[in-house]
């Protein structure tokens, strides 16, 4: 009886299975987005726009979430490698998944990288373009301080992606006679970066009693400009004009520059543009042609308060 | 009845075989995609026969997720340090055998339930880990590339349909430690005391075995066997995060007791763990394959759980 019951169960839930795969048209290109991040709001941006486009294609596009579990990527490439799929599309550090890049080239098959980080392995790494997005408020704070007067920079060499933001910031006010660089602080991040921002900040502060011996803060990432927001309206210095700009536009950021306060400007980076352009760049490769670029580059946008909210 | 019910699960498990295998002709039942499952489901597999050995006592480790994703996070860091890639994973393995031990003072020398000391300590290994890393992912070029290269390789076996298969090297692991526990259940005294604990625990008291001592050198070969399986995946991964085992632990659990539904007794039983783990594997890789939901797959595991472990007490009450 029990085996009755249980085998019965079981042909139900393999005809369910049955039901539920996509009995895909053979025509169809059969695209796979693999990705243990999938919970990160980010990344849902990137999967709904790149859908969007794959629908456009007529894609059988498999959307694979290992729920945080890195091996688990490179056990689902495997698997799609042997269903031989014509292009997989990862979301993870690609180092950290080397053994199934290598298993997808073996076979010819093309791997792009969703926001992933640089690799020979990859087609191409579709991302925004931290030099650009550093000469953005770079730019902004120059123009705002009409390119003369002190300023504060928070930086962090040793991580390559802000490492790049500071490099350029430099470049921009290097270029202006006039505005002199402070301090280049790097700030301790162990707490996420505001703490100890602002207590490095409170202390350059208090070095410079001065009204307008500080006229702006650039900071690589949000959470020190955050942090130095906190020190100024603390020292009751909110309202010398000190211009503050942050990277990334995260929520707590961006609520400060709707504020209307010190904190002015930040960058967003396009989460729906590089769903659609990896899409794309798979497209693209798809119809045969080669992509030259290791990394794809998609425009990021400066938010102040006029769009902050948005 | 007894045939259905002890053969139930391995029916289930062939009927799979033969769905995945019609349904996927090309590409399921090859040796390649079988060589791929061994390897993917070779961490668990150690994981997961380190977990039998309590299991046979009835007791339970949930720390082990956390005991790998410790081993690994030690192993990394000390290979970060300039140690070499042998020390670095001998350290890792002790690390685990410790805290393993420790899992076993607390429950049979304090006398905690296994399920309240071993909560406690995934949550101690978890918190160490997050420690000793700073939190943060070691990877790239810190982690020697002899490290990552071990898991990538493997034993050539020849072609297969024009494509070079190998016997990959994490797989010969899973199969060296199921051999190693088959032998200590199965073929020593050892073993067989164990299952005296399991069946009656005063009963092996009082007939003379050390029951606290043996329950300690288990728990210290289930924290081994976890921290092996932690190496293994940051081998295969080439870093190491302070997250990155905890989804081996309910899984270990959950093959373990799809094992249980095979034997006579209901008893764990290293080979049907090893169907267990099979299963969970070859329903990741199947549906994979047939582009099934991720999320869906989910359900349809933790359905047939269910039903298989559903089908075997049903048999056992009419018995």
């Amino acid at each position: 009886m029990s085996l009755n019951k249980s085998t019965l169960a079981l042909a139900g839930i393999l005809l369910a299975t049955t039901a539920l795969g996509t009995g895909a048209a053979f025509a169809q290109a059969k695209v796979a987005i693999v990705t243990p991040y999938m919970a990160q709001p980010g990344t849902q941006f990137y999967v709904e726009a790149f859908q969007a486009v794959a629908d456009e294609n007529d894609w059988d596009v498999n959307v694979i979430d290992t729920a945080g579990d890195v091996a688990a990527v490179i056990s689902r490439m495997e698997d799609l490698v042997v269903q031989n799929v014509d292009a997989i599309v990862i979301n993870v550090d690609p180092t950290q998944v080397t053994a199934g890049l290598q298993a997808a080239k073996d076979a010819g098959i093309p791997v792009f990288g969703m926001d992933a980080g640089a690799d020979p392995l990859l087609v191409t790494n579709v991302t925004s373009n931290g030099y650009a997005m550093a000469a953005e408020t770079s730019t902004y704070v120059a123009d705002r301080i009409k390119g003369e007067g002190n300023v504060v920079m928070f930086v962090f060499e040793a991580f390559p992606p802000v490492q790049v933001r500071g490099v350029v910031a430099d470049a921009v006010f290097g270029n202006y006679p006039d505005i002199k660089v402070l301090d280049r602080v790097t700030p301790d991040v162990a707490d996420g970066g505001i703490a100890d921002s602002r207590a490095k900040m409170e202390a350059i502060l208090a070095a410079n009693p001065e009204p307008g011996s500080i006229k702006a803060v650039w900071a690589a990432w949000d959470q020190p400009a955050l942090g130095a927001l906190q020190a100024i309206e603390d020292a009751g210095r909110s309202g010398e004009g000190i211009v503050i700009t942050g990277i990334d536009a995260n929520p707590q950021a961006r609520e400060a520059i709707a504020a209307g306060g010190n904190f002015e400007a930040s960058v967003a980076q396009d989460f729906s543009g590089i769903g659609a352009t990896t899409a794309d760049a798979v497209a693209r490769v798809l119809a045969g042609e080669e992509i030259l670029q290791s990394v794809t580059y998609v425009p990021t946008k400066l938010i102040t308060k006029a769009n902050a909210t948005e | 009845m007894v045939f259905i019910r002890r053969y139930g699960t391995l029916i289930g498990f062939v009927a799979i075989l033969v769905f995945f295998s019609v349904m996927l002709p090309g590409t399921f039942p090859t040796a390649r995609n079988w060589l791929n499952i061994t390897q993917q489901t070779s961490m668990l597999m150690v994981v997961a026969a380190g977990m039998t050995v309590v299991m046979v006592m009835g007791d339970f480790d949930l720390s082990v997720g956390s005991a790998a994703s410790l081993a690994g996070i030690v192993a990394a860091l000390m290979m970060v340090a300039g140690q070499p890639i042998w020390a670095a994973v001998s350290v890792s393995l002790l690390v685990g055998l410790l805290g393993g031990a420790f899992n076993g003072a607390m429950v049979s020398l304090v006398g905690i339930l296994p399920f309240i000391a071993t909560l406690a300590t995934m949550t101690m290994f978890s918190g160490l880990a997050f420690v000793v890393s700073g939190g943060k992912t070691i990877s790239g070029r810190a982690i020697p590339e002899d490290f990552g290269n071990f898991a990538r390789a493997g034993i050539p076996l020849g072609e297969w349909g024009g494509v070079a298969i190998s016997l990959p090297n994490l797989s010969i692991i899973a199969i060296v430690v199921i051999l190693a526990v088959w032998v200590l259940l199965e073929q020593t005294t050892f073993g067989r005391r164990l299952y005296a604990i399991g069946g009656n625990m005063e009963a092996a008291h009082l007939s003379g075995i050390a029951v606290k001592r043996l329950r300690l050198i288990a728990f210290s070969l289930t924290g081994l066997a976890a921290a092996a399986g932690g190496l293994m995946y940051a081998s295969r991964v080439a870093s190491a995060n302070p997250v990155q085992g905890s989804g081996l632990m309910l899984n270990a659990i959950a093959a373990v007791f799809l094992g249980t539904t095979m034997s006579r007794h209901g008893e764990p039983r290293i080979l049907a763990t090893v169907v267990g783990v099979i299963v969970l594997g070859v329903l990741d890789n199947g549906l994979t394959q047939m582009s099934v939901d991720s999320y869906i797959r989910q359900v349809l595991v933790g359905a047939l759980i269910l039903v298989a472990v559903g089908a075997g007490s049903i048999g056992q009450k009419r018995r």
